[in-house]
């Protein structure tokens, strides 16, 4: 039962890993964009959570239905402007713009709500689990950012492959000037990209904010699970990288249950291991690091 | 490389001539030598110019490194206020009569960004260009520590506070060590003091609790710790169970068992594991208290999976986190009845050896004028400036580095933080004052507390066997009953 509890823990905090993961890894499969400041914008979330939200008469803890739309329509005017003009000159500019702007939000942040740790307050929900037996206990925050992962990854998935923005999307992401020459005005396109991936964000923040403290500078850590659980699912792919946050998830949690020393080794094995014998990771297509 | 591209960047950095040479090697040297190499030419430089100008001068230039910005900042918020106080009072606003010639006193602040090596970059600023007779410095021992090392160096006297004392006494100088019983083997240092408690005043603020609770509820004596892979996680990790079993064998009490959870990477985003551990307990018997010094993000999320996995020690005794209203308002509710240690509290009998403002009246203006909660370090901050005036009013010539030095490690006062002496016989060793810190549960506030103000949380002295000079607020609790 002791192994069963570690990958039901296991998938609980890859489902974090996951949603955490999602905007990036959609950014990088569409705009080829690495965004450095992924990790600081989620923070930026949690801290609207926590100061933005009670200014609106909104709990903190319902405080993703006014932030979620808020930072798709911040993500779509940030990739038109600043992304935009990145992109346009080379993906090394693209690198450097977004960890600009993860040195800018840092500093804001402290410059705004000072070093203070801060935490999105839900009450006396932090404390509730479900009690599977004596030895597995499911929080229920945790249980809703998994489910809050597969829907938002699965959704994303269908709406890529069903709908018409969806199939504009990946035109442009596999061909942009083919797509172009069919008519598609893939700045736009690029727009809704980022708005959905910011969203995600703004979902990812929060519940990171639910989590534990945060303060100014703590988007980094959070970035590095995220590239990890995007390359071990493998680029391009929503799914993958779905898998691949749940995968990092079980791994670090095997890792600790020997020595709580390694439980974030065990992670960084597995995706040492996946890059090694699958560079392209578990569903990414082979040839999609060479476009 | 061609040889004028090497002559025309003789001082930069560009010019490293190659991974196998000799030049590079020398200079990762240096590089090692680094800080006390560097700071030993200052020290010949400052001592040349403090003989001939300094020994004349009519102002005591004082400076004061302290963590403002980063991750520390929750010491230093008070910073603005205590000075404020100090400036305005009166040796500082009229100056001081020294062997029958009156000095000026001037403080210049620096701030430490709560990172050890710009720690010891201001030092160096403050001795070399402000040109400070003395060196004052709080919170924490990425400040203290630097600070204390670049002093000593220099030949600066040296005042800090909130560090326990083991970390301060080996990092001073590097020879220095840590007897097999928590004592102190070396020598002091020549020109720095200090003042705060060390492993053992935790073991015996905590004890006291532990005990309280475990006759009241007839809890197991099996005992959590949570102890991260880091400089303070490890220096717990090793010193709390043979001093907590020294101590509690010489008081004849319980004997405790400890179920170590494991080195943790600070920032760990899931306890659950290490959680389980503490369920299954030892011999059969869960973990019933809980003690840690982990960063405040991981106490956080430990904390919430605690209780959402069902893990409700009786006592949670917490170190290094939960010093200040931050960290409790970002927990909420959860916060309820977790004990830590406090060193300087509101309702002690204590006040200002400078102005005589109590110490109640001390954070109650605070809570007025800076328009937040009280905290703690402000009382010890406080004391630093106290404990300088004290050991001024005992020298002759305030310029004299050896003199002064020599003052501030035989001051024996009464000041904010209580009775503190210097030169007592059972302090760990020379120059190391001991103040005995309380315990305190965090609770609902009430306006009964300083300045007759409601905070949602306020610490209440549950504890006082370390110190009875300081009155119980409240009654222990349990955490979780």
């Amino acid at each position: 039962m002791i192994w069963v509890n570690v990958v039901v823990q296991g998938l609980l905090v890859g489902g974090f890993y996951a949603l955490f993961a999602c905007g990036l890894s959609l950014m990088f499969g569409v705009m080829k964009v690495i965004n450095l400041a992924h990790g600081d914008m989620a923070v930026v979330a949690a801290y609207a959570a926590v100061f933005l939200a009670p200014k609106l008469h909104v709990a903190e803890v319902w405080a993703f239905i006014v932030i979620v739309p808020l930072f798709a329509l911040v993500g779509y005017l940030l990739q038109r402007t600043l992304l935009q003009k990145a992109i346009d000159r080379d993906p090394f500019t693209t690198l450097l713009v977004t960890f600009g702007l993860s040195v800018v939000i840092e500093n804001l942040l402290l410059e705004i709500y000072s070093g203070n740790g801060q935490s999105v307050n839900i009450g006396a929900l932090i404390a509730k689990s479900w009690q599977v037996n004596s030895i597995i206990y499911v929080s229920y925050v945790s249980l809703v950012v998994l489910g809050a992962a597969v829907v938002v990854l699965g959704a994303l998935q269908l709406f890529l492959s069903r709908t018409s923005t969806g199939r504009l999307i990946r035109a442009v992401s596999d061909d942009r000037e083919a797509a172009q020459l069919c008519g598609a005005n893939y700045k736009h396109i690029f727009g809704v990209a980022a708005a959905i991936a910011f969203a995600t964000v703004a979902l990812a923040g929060i519940a990171y904010g639910i989590h534990t403290e945060f303060f100014p500078t703590s988007g980094g850590g959070n970035l590095l699970y995220a590239f990890e659980a995007v390359v071990i699912g493998g680029i391009g792919s929503l799914w993958g990288t779905l898998i691949g946050g749940v995968a990092l998830g079980i791994a670090q949690e095997f890792g600790a249950h020997f020595n709580p020393a390694y439980q974030y080794l065990a992670g960084n094995i597995l995706f040492l291991v996946v890059l090694a014998i699958r560079p392209q990771g578990l569903f990414g297509r082979k040839g999609s690091l060479n476009e | 490389m061609s040889s004028e591209e090497r002559s025309t960047g003789g001082t930069g950095e560009a010019t490293i001539p190659g991974w196998g040479s000799v030049e590079f090697g020398r200079r990762l040297g240096l590089k090692a030598l680094g800080a006390t190499a560097a700071v030993g030419g200052i020290a010949a430089l400052t001592s040349a110019s403090a003989a001939s100008a300094a020994t004349k001068s009519s102002t005591i230039k004082i400076g004061y490194v302290t963590p403002k910005t980063g991750a520390l900042a929750d010491f230093a918020g008070p910073d603005n206020f205590v000075l404020s106080l100090i400036r305005s009072s009166s040796h500082f606003s009229k100056g001081m009569t020294i062997g029958g010639k009156k000095y000026k006193l001037e403080i210049t602040v620096k701030d430490s960004q709560s990172n050890p090596s710009v720690a010891s970059q201001v030092t160096t600023e403050l001795i070399q260009s402000t040109g400070v007779d003395l060196i004052v410095t709080s919170s924490a021992p990425e400040t203290t520590i630097p600070v204390s090392a670049v002093c000593e160096a220099a030949h600066i006297p040296c005042l800090s506070t909130v560090c326990p004392w083991e970390g301060w006494w080996v990092g001073v100088n590097p020879k220095n060590t840590i007897g097999p019983a928590g004592n102190a083997v070396g020598s002091p240092p020549k020109y720095c003091s200090m003042f705060f408690f060390g492993v053992p005043e935790f073991v015996e603020c905590f004890l006291p609790m532990w005990n309280k609770v475990q006759k009241q509820t007839n809890a197991n004596t099996v005992y959590a710790a949570m102890f991260p892979n880091d400089a303070d996680g490890n220096a717990f990790a090793a010193a709390w169970p043979p001093t907590l079993g020294a101590i509690s064998s010489a008081q004849k009490g319980s004997t405790w068992t400890e179920v170590f959870g494991g080195a943790y990477t600070d920032i760990t985003s899931d306890f659950t594991t290490m959680i389980q551990t503490f369920k299954t307990g030892s011999g059969g018997k869960s973990c019933d208290f809980f003690i840690n010094c982990p960063l405040p993000p991981d106490f956080n999320t430990f904390w919430k999976q605690a209780s959402q996995q069902g893990w409700k020690p009786k006592l949670a005794t917490v170190a290094k986190v939960m010093l200040f209203p931050t960290d409790v308002y970002a927990l909420g509710a959860l916060s309820n009845n977790v004990a830590t240690d406090c060193w300087f509290s509101p309702n002690a009998p204590y006040k200002s050896s400078l102005t005589g403002m109590t110490a109640n009246a001390f954070a109650a203006k605070y809570q007025t004028v800076a328009k937040s909660q009280w905290v703690q370090s402000m009382g010890s901050t406080y004391s630093l400036f106290e404990i300088v005036i004290e050991a001024l009013k005992k020298v002759k010539n305030p310029h004299d580095r050896q003199a002064v030095a020599h003052a501030l490690s035989q001051v024996n006062y009464d000041g904010m933080c209580g009775p503190l002496n210097f030169a007592a016989k059972t302090n760990p060793a020379k120059g190391i004052g001991i103040i005995k810190p309380v315990g305190i549960q965090w609770k609902p506030g009430s306006t009964s507390l300083v300045g007759h103000k409601k905070y949602s949380w306020s610490p209440w002295v549950v504890d006082n066997t370390l110190n009875p000079h300081i009155p119980i607020q409240a009654k222990l609790e349990p955490t979780n009953s």
